[in-house]
């Protein structure tokens, strides 16, 4: 099931979303992905998507006194964060109410 | 930005696939993805995914590590040097096969392979020639205008390797070449010289480039042209692979004449010049579009 997550999963909105709350460096995003949304990030992954974001300059690196550079979300980052998030809550009312319908679902 | 001490235990795996990223990637992520490997236990498949990743970022690399002109400028000038080398990859096959005798290759397959090569050549050439003349011109003029000898020297090039090597090759030809033309041994010489006559050709307005550091229009066309030019020698190096392919498996005599290794070194060769040429095309088409 983890892995079928994994494949659908956006990695950049992950790691928006776990950015968040606090600045995180890169292990501690894989980590946080993976405890709190049950999706898994590749090392390879994580750092294409980290390069992405701040090209975009939706996130930033902090200064790091070792190699493991913290991230934090910028205002702009916030921003793309709550629309995405908005967007995927109507997905998720849809699919649930439709869902509940159709199987009778309890999570509607 | 002061870069951090590297551990000394860092697998080679890792550094092996961290290798294969542009460099400007390498200096601005490497470290923090081998601290990430180190926390992680360093497996296996977190390495394979660094490097299979490593592709996308040279094609599309990330804004903010370069400096977009010059990105152009270091993308133009390896496709000059990898798409002359694929050039002169393919006109020593051509030239090869006809001094061994394989002159009538016997798949007609073969035969368009031949055909498609030299119109690919010729219409990359073209391309190439039109579209970088404005920059050129433009850098010529400049060298001319502060009297930059050894920029006028790299530019011009294109024009002095190239007569040299036509004035060396007639000489070696007359002095010693007989009734069936020249040796073995001098045909690897002249061959090694064109190679390195190329080189020089394309080398030139590579290093007048880094040195001039151009940016406008006439810049945009040329990787534009460029970009063209790389897409028509793709077909060219597609041409190659498929004549020789052809020549082992439908010439008999040819498939006896070598080795197999020495098909598959030369190959292998070719196939190393047309990705070189077409990523950094891809890079410099990409970069262009936002100058």
């Amino acid at each position: 099931m983890t892995d079928r997550l994994d494949r659908w999963a956006d990695p950049p909105l992950l790691v928006l979303a776990s950015l968040a709350d606090e600045p995180k460096h890169g292990y501690a995003i894989t980590q946080d992905v993976a405890e709190t949304m049950g999706v898994r990030i590749s090392a390879g992954t994580l750092y294409a998507v980290i390069a992405r974001l701040e090209s975009r300059g939706l996130i930033e690196p902090l200064e790091s006194e070792d190699r493991r550079r913290p991230y934090r979300i910028t205002m702009a980052g916030a921003e793309v964060l709550a629309q995405e998030s908005e967007r995927m809550s109507k997905v998720a009312a849809v699919a649930r109410e439709r869902l509940g319908h159709r199987l009778g679902w309890a999570g509607a | 930005m002061t870069r951090p001490a590297r551990p000394n235990g860092a697998p080679l795996l890792a550094r092996a696939a961290l290798a294969l990223y542009p460099p400007s990637w390498r200096t601005r992520y490497e470290d923090e993805v081998l601290a990430l490997l180190d926390d992680s236990g360093g497996r296996l498949s977190a390495v394979a995914s660094i490097a299979l990743r490593a592709l996308p970022a040279w094609f599309s690399p990330p804004r903010h590590l370069h400096d977009r002109p010059a990105r152009v400028r270091a993308s133009l000038a390896t496709v000059l040097l990898s798409s002359s080398m694929l050039a002169g990859l393919g006109l020593v096959f051509a030239q090869l096969t006809q001094f061994q005798g394989f002159t009538a290759p016997s798949h007609p397959a073969i035969g368009w392979a031949y055909s498609v090569f030299d119109i690919a050549l010729a219409v990359s050439a073209l391309v190439a020639g039109l579209g970088g003349l404005p920059l050129w011109l433009l850098m010529l003029r400049r060298a001319r205008r502060e009297q930059r000898f050894r920029d006028l020297v790299y530019l011009l090039s294109p024009v002095i390797a190239p007569v040299a090597y036509l004035a060396g090759l007639i000489a070696t030809t007359r002095l010693a070449g007989g009734a069936q033309g020249v040796s073995t041994g001098w045909f690897g010489v002249i061959t090694l010289a064109g190679f390195a006559a190329a080189a020089t050709a394309a080398a030139g307005p590579g290093l007048a480039l880094r040195r001039l550091q151009p940016r406008g229009p006439a810049l945009r066309l040329a990787a534009t042209a460029a970009g063209v030019s790389a897409a028509v020698m793709a077909a060219a190096a597609v041409a190659i692979v498929v004549a020789v392919t052809g020549l082992c498996l439908w010439v008999p005599a040819f498939a006896g004449y070598h080795s197999a290794m020495i098909p598959a070194i030369y190959l292998a060769l070719v196939i190393v010049a047309a990705t070189v040429t077409t990523v950094s095309a891809v890079r410099g088409t990409r970069a262009a579009r936002s100058l």
